[in-house]
Formats: structure tokens, sequence, C-alpha cells
């Protein structure tokens, strides 16, 4: 259960993406959020006061929930950004 | 500095419709906005390396995407320059703009402005809507449309308005189960407002096609009912559903429970101001959103000469009023520059439009109990991780506006800015302080309106308080107004 890839759908070049030292399988122009729900991810961080878990929330960059680490730069919008190949994710949700 | 003819921020429905208006009327205008590609969230566009999204039939090729495929079209106007993944973060009266985009930080002049910024979904919290699988309506659709991603697949869908239902079967058209839909009105009020609706056959009919789609797939609409409660340990697992009185109150008794992987809600839409407002173009409270929205003339100037507001960021008002309102912003700042666009005037069929929104403005609102029964151990604020009752302790103790409160706590003070708990936070101090939402107010608008690297704000030589210690992944600003 959770989010699911629609059927049917033309989608860019299979890539592979590195997650948590894992490699994931992405599809080129697909969000870091996109990727990640696919491949099973809800939670992608913890908050620093509460350590409550967060995910994907507005989708549209306004409610920085979504945020991971990209390529060593921290506090990156997943629903903004863009996989592409190799790059290497980090994500905070234990 | 660079000085151009024409500024548009925000490559929404009103944002390319005024780009595409003026670059046709003679003028040079430069399109900024904070994502890859044109079309805003209404017009979301899948990343070019998708092809052709063979989306179901509820979201492709209906007249609404052929129109969109239209609008965008006119962008390849050689008038027009398209500045995408670029983020507007500051703007004076003057009519400087600082970006930042894939080049880093710079700065421009315009003669004109046009500000299409949109709006963002409004929702009220209930115990558990932070946790992962809890979603806006709008993320939903925009992975459908832009990922073709289902958000689930067991979800319940919750707020108010005629929303829902389009997203419901949106999502059930491609392949989710929908295992309720939770909507805040009463059955009777819900249909009653309906029938304020008359003459306007096509949404009548989207409606009525909209619910027999739920009907035919059994998908329940829990009228004059709301979420109370969602429960999960890392993310969602079950949703408790209660019957509300008619001030929005949940009732006793007769709690539904709905195992599900995703909580879909939306409460209506509230106007992106924050550029309007950092530029001190006048405000008026909306009473029937409960939210600013920009004020203009009839031409869509701001009370700042040659800034312009077009769209949701004027009130909510829909996709149709957006695009008319692209036009005659394009055209009044075309005609100020001295061009002379041979477009029609689209103001007769704008009032038109706008009154069809007005008589619908209130219908959905979102009603006060609702905001009461947020129970004191609620995060609202969700960056700063500030509870209702801390609120409610702010208000009681004097803070009577929501830029009062940063004494007592940092609601609205995290990365989102207040966008999101806001006008939560306006509706729980009003009430705490026995004051109108409207004199609680908004969180002021500061720069930068969303993070950019602290260096970018120091070096582009915009005044800025000092940063805390929790502020140091960010450049937040000086508060201007």
């Amino acid at each position: 259960m959770g989010a699911r890839r629609i059927e049917g759908i033309e989608r860019g070049a299979p890539i592979t993406i590195t997650v948590n030292g894992q490699p994931v399988p992405a599809y080129a122009g697909e969000s870091i959020a996109a990727a990640l729900m696919a491949a099973g991810w809800r939670a992608f961080r913890r908050t620093e006061t509460g350590h409550a878990p967060r995910g994907f929330f507005c989708g549209m960059g306004i409610c920085f929930d979504c945020l991971v680490t990209v390529d060593g730069a921290p506090n990156v919008r997943s629903c903004m950004t863009e996989v592409h190949e190799g790059c290497v994710i980090q994500t905070a949700e234990t | 500095m660079s000085l151009i003819e024409i500024a548009v921020v925000g490559a929404g429905p009103a944002g390319v419709s005024a780009a595409v208006t003026a670059a046709q009327a003679g003028a040079k205008v430069t399109l900024i906005d904070e994502y890859p590609r044109a079309g805003g969230q209404y017009y979301k566009q899948p990343p070019a390396s998708f092809g052709t999204l063979r989306l179901p039939a509820s979201l492709a090729d209906t007249r609404s995407v052929q129109h969109g495929r239209e609008l965008l079209a006119g962008l390849l106007h050689p008038n027009i320059d398209l500045r995408y993944n670029t983020l507007v973060w500051n703007i004076t009266p003057d009519r400087v703009l600082d970006l930042y985009g894939p080049q880093g930080g710079s700065r421009l002049q315009a003669k004109k402005v046009i500000i299409a910024s949109g709006a963002y979904e409004r929702v009220v919290p209930f115990p558990g809507w932070t946790l992962p699988g809890v979603t806006t309506v709008g993320a939903a659709q925009l992975l459908l449309k832009g990922q073709g991603l289902l958000v689930g697949q067991k979800i319940l869908v919750a707020g108010t308005g005629p929303l829902l239902q389009l997203a419901a079967v949106q999502l059930l058209d491609a392949g989710a189960q929908i295992v309720a839909i939770v909507e805040l009105q009463s059955r009777l009020e819900f249909f009653g407002h309906a029938s304020k609706l008359f003459g306007q056959w096509a949404k009548i009919g989207q409606g009525l096609e909209n619910q027999k789609r739920l009907m035919d797939a059994g998908v329940p609409i829990k009228f004059g009912r709301a979420v109370v409660r969602v429960l999960g340990d890392a993310q969602v697992e079950r949703a408790v559903v209660a019957r509300v009185d008619s001030h929005g109150r949940p009732l006793a008794g007769g709690e539904e429970e709905f195992a599900v992987d995703a909580v879909c809600i939306n409460f209506g839409f509230v106007p992106a101001t924050e550029l309007t407002r950092l530029a001190g173009c006048e405000q008026r409270f909306d009473s029937r959103f409960g939210s600013l929205a920009t004020v203009t003339n009839p031409d869509l100037e701001t009370s700042c000469r040659g800034i312009f507001a077009a769209g949701e960021v004027r009130g909510i008002g829909g996709v149709e009023v957006a695009l008319l309102e692209g036009r005659i912003a394009g055209m009044a700042a075309a005609r100020q520059l001295g061009y002379d666009p041979d477009a029609q005037d689209p103001h007769r069929e704008w009032q038109k439009a706008r009154a069809a929104v007005d008589a619908l403005g209130s219908m959905f609102a979102v009603k006060p109990g609702l905001y009461e029964a947020i129970a004191d151990d609620v995060v609202v604020c969700r960056c700063e991780e500030v509870t209702a009752g801390a609120l409610r302790v702010a208000a009681r103790a004097g803070a009577l506006q929501l830029n009062g409160l940063k004494a007592w706590n940092r609601c609205g003070m995290g990365r989102c800015q207040g966008r999101i708990c806001g006008p939560i936070a306006a509706q729980i101090v009003a009430a705490g302080a026995g004051v109108s939402v409207e004199s609680a107010g908004a969180f002021t608008a500061r720069i930068p309106i969303k993070p950019v690297p602290l260096g970018l704000v120091a070096s582009a030589g915009v005044e800025q308080s000092a940063p805390t210690a929790m502020e140091d992944h960010v450049g937040y600003g000086k508060a201007i107004v």
C-alpha cells in the first residue's frame, strides 16, 4: 500500500538514484518526492524539536515539510527538485 | 542592474495570459516562475522527458487541458523571455526585483510588474494532520497530473467544496480506492449552495457528472462531517470521522473509522499575497474567505504605481477569472508603455465571471466551530511545532495579532513563514483574544519570501535582522510591512 505509479504512462528514461546508500529506481524528470514515495517512503525526515515524522504535504514548495539532503546539500524541497542519474539522497526519517 | 519593460511574476493561468497579451501588444516581457515549467498548479505540465502522459479521461483531453496547451503555446512569442526555476524573493515599491535562480542571485528593475502569484490551499488541523500520508488535495492532484503517481491507494478526501468531488473522481479514475469524501457542509447546505449557481450550467453539469461517477463507484459522500483525528505510527493508517453541528463543532458519538493510506484535505484557498504586501500594495480583508487579497483599480493596477496584480492574489476567483485578469493587466501594462493592444477589451466578460464567483464566495466557508474544536495539544505551526494551546495562552495574555505572537512563541517564524499556519492561527488568536479575524491579521511578509542562501541576502545589500540560532539554515530578513 501507499503511493503507486500509474501504469501505461510514458515516463522518462529509467535511472538509478542512491537513497541512504541503497540503489533506488527512478525515471528522468520525476521529482525526488515522487521517486521516494513510489519506492515506499512516506516519512522523509523528523522534526528538530518534536522528533515527529514528516513527508510530502503541500506538493507545491510552500510547506517545507518534505526536505531531504541531495548531493550533500541539506534542506532541499523534494517536491520541487527533479532526480538526476546518480544523485545521492539522504533522508532522516528515523 | 538591468532595466526591463514588463516583469510578470508567476507562470500560472493569470501570469501566462498577462505575458502573452503584453507581448502580442509589442512589449518586451520577462516571465519569472519558481517552477521548471509554465502552467502553474492548474495547468501543471509533466516533465518534458515524460512524453505524452496518458492520463485517465477525467484528467486528460478535457477542454481545460486543451485550452491550457493553447495558452502555453503563446509563450513561444519572441518578445517573451522565460526565467524558470527562479524565485522572486524581494520586491520594492519602485519595482526592483531580487531573483534567485540557477545562476544564483540577480537583480532587475522593471518599468511595469504584474504579480500573478496565485494561491495556497487552506487546511484545518486535526490530531495527526502532520503524519506522512496526510496531504492537501492539491498535492494529490499535482502528483497525478505532474508525475503520474497516486498519493495512496485507499484515500479519504476531506474538507469542503466541489473540488473534493472532482479530485476524488480523478483519483478514482487513476485506480485508487476512495474510501469516503468527508464534506463539512450538510447535504442541505451543499445543494442549497449549488442552486445559487443558477445559469452556470456547465458547472452544474460537471458537478452532477462527478456525483454520478462517485455514486456508481460506491464512494460514500459524508455530508456535515469532518475528520476528527488520524492515527498511525510513522504514517497515516486510520481516519476517524464525526458529524459536526451547523457551527462546525464535532458532535460526540457516532464516530466512523476508515482504514486509509492517505488523507487529502482542502478547505478552499488563500491568496498568495507576500510579494504585493512586501511592495506595500494596499490589501483588503476578504471576509468571505477570511484572508487578505490585493486591492487594484479596474485596470488591475495596485496602489503602487506600475505594479499590477492578476488572478488569485486579488481574491480567489478560479481559472476563468485568472485568465481574464491576466489579459486585462497585460493590456493595461502594455498601454502604459505606449503600446496599442488590439485585443478585445475583456472587462465586461470579467465582471460577469467575478460576479459568478462572488455568489459562490461564502458558500463553502470554513466554520468557526472547527477551529474552536482544535485540541490544545494539536500542532498548528508545522515548522516550529507550536500548538493550538500555546496560541490560546498567548491570545489570552494579550497577543491580539499574529505579529504579536512572537513575544510568546515562534508560530509562523519557520521556513514556511506562516503560509500554512497563518490562516489557522488567525482564527485561533481571534477566538482566544475576543477580536475579529480581520484584526488578528496576517503574519508580516518578510524577505526573502522563501529561503535562499544567507549570503545572497547580505550581498544584495538588503537590510536584514541578524539571524538567530534557529534560523541559521536560511536568511530570514527584516520585517518590511
